[in-house]
């Protein structure tokens, strides 16, 4: 499984972050492996519309996430979000994918 | 006709306007009073269901009170968490509450506050004294600020490229004025227009830190979010206004995108269409025609964007070029066709590649 996370606006553009990080579930270690596909199956990820975060209509400077997952069959999905998330599971989704994605853990 | 959330007092429903008419030209003096209480009422609750605005009962203002020139600030707290708005740390009036973030966002506002009223008497974002809101310490490491259509909200930064977003005067300001701008333009958050509502962010965020400075064109740094970024990043802001695609060149974060002039216009779907990227473009023409004139840039061509942004013929798809020949409308208007501010106007747009005439 292949996780695609891509964090898109914000109040600059930064070109040298503006990569997305892909996370291969087998190369994590065994518990974030676990944790994260707990994480996904508690989001219920596969059923979730395009659009499961609060939409940016107004505002500015927001940043949104791209989220996309390729299983082992190679079907794929993807979701967009918002910094805001009502649900819980997701909101805890979102904050593995983020803290995997910071810049300090991708400057190693 | 009563399915409104809020309650509305039955009577004004119930009488039809004639009959209070009649019972204000036949009833006793005291039912004369009534009636024509009611009717006033009734008359101002229809006017404003005709024109589709909530009427709202006085026990509920959302609203500030309308007294010019007085601010009304709350600072909240996320507790870094991604929750909105938060908890209340600092009311308008209220004494430093010890949070660095918090006070200097109430601080932030405060001046962003008075140079809109002192410079231009607008009272507040919408210039109805709409109270400002802010939440500080959004989520974790959070290196982002932004307006989300009512409010703003600032994250602490990581600590590894980021500083606490509050340390800039200019980024608060810059926050802010996005709230103006929803107000009185409703540019569209893409392309040109998106990178025009990002330029003037900028520049009246200058303009906040400039005037609280007291700094002439000339000695103004012309930078957006100076001290942001930390000691290990190679940059000394965000952008420039000054030389844009210099504020930054990192190994890290990649070199500073943002163009100067529109043979260097960036074409992307990236950043909403490059509106962090493009707007340096209108920020330079600003930048070159603030420092050509002189003085105080918020006195004259500040003054002249301002009135731009509050032109009619600003639509929300409306572009650089257009948005150009808007500024030099209101700055013949202001200063004459042939006045030197016109002059250095249209000069700018010149130097920037975007023809005006």
């Amino acid at each position: 499984m292949k996780i695609q996370f891509k964090t898109e606006g914000g109040f600059v553009y930064l070109p040298g972050l503006n990569k997305p990080v892909i996370i291969e579930l087998a190369d994590l270690p065994r518990p974030e492996a676990d944790e994260l596909q707990e994480l996904l199956a508690r989001a219920r990820f596969f059923e979730l519309p395009p659009r499961a975060g609060k939409p940016a209509a107004k505002g500015a400077d927001q940043r949104q996430y791209k989220i996309t997952i390729e299983n082992a069959a190679g079907t794929a999905h993807t979701i967009f979000l918002t910094d805001v998330v009502a649900d819980p599971n997701l909101r805890r989704l979102l904050d593995f994918l983020k803290k995997k994605a910071a810049p300090a853990s991708r400057k190693k | 006709m009563c399915q409104r959330t809020y309650h509305r007092r039955s009577i004004f429903c119930i009488l039809p306007p004639y009959v209070l008419s009649k019972i204000s030209q036949n009833g006793s003096p005291q039912q004369r009073d009534k009636a024509l209480t009611t009717m006033s009422t009734d008359s101002t609750l229809r006017a404003l269901r005709l024109a589709q605005v909530p009427a709202r009962l006085p026990s509920v203002p959302t609203r500030g009170m309308p007294v010019e020139g007085q601010k009304q600030r709350t600072i909240y707290d996320a507790q870094h968490t991604a929750e909105l708005p938060g908890d209340i740390i600092r009311k308008e009036g209220a004494p430093p509450c010890g949070d660095v973030a918090a006070d200097e966002a109430y601080d932030a506002l405060g001046a962003t506050y008075d140079f809109y009223w002192n410079v231009y008497e607008r009272n507040s974002i919408d210039d109805e004294g709409m109270p400002m809101k802010a939440t500080v310490h959004f989520d974790k490491d959070y290196n982002n600020a932004f307006w989300d259509g009512f409010a703003m909200v600032f994250g602490d930064g990581d600590g590894d490229i980021f500083n606490r977003f509050t340390i800039s005067l200019d980024v608060i300001g810059h926050e802010l004025t996005h709230g103006v701008v929803g107000d009185e333009a409703q540019l569209q958050y893409f392309y040109q227009a998106g990178a025009l509502n990002e330029s003037i962010s900028d520049i009246f965020g200058s303009l906040v830190k400039q005037y609280l400075l007291k700094q002439t064109a000339d000695k103004a740094d012309w930078l957006i979010g100076a001290g942001l970024l930390t000691a290990r990043i190679k940059g000394v802001a965000l952008r420039s206004m000054k030389a844009p695609g210099t504020a930054f060149n990192d190994q890290l974060l990649g070199k500073d995108p943002q163009p100067a002039h529109m043979k260097n216009f960036v074409r992307t779907f990236e950043d909403n269409g490059g509106v962090h990227i493009n707007s340096g473009i209108p920020n330079h023409a600003f930048y070159l025609a603030a420092t050509s004139l002189g003085g105080y840039a918020w006195e004259k061509t500040g003054r002249i964007w301002y009135e731009a942004l509050r032109d009619k013929q600003v639509r929300p798809n409306t572009g650089f070029q257009r948005f150009a020949k808007i500024t030099l409308r209101q700055a013949s208007r202001l200063y004459g066709a042939n006045g030197v501010e016109t002059k250095a106007v249209r000069e700018a747009w010149n130097q920037v590649g975007i023809k005006t005439s």
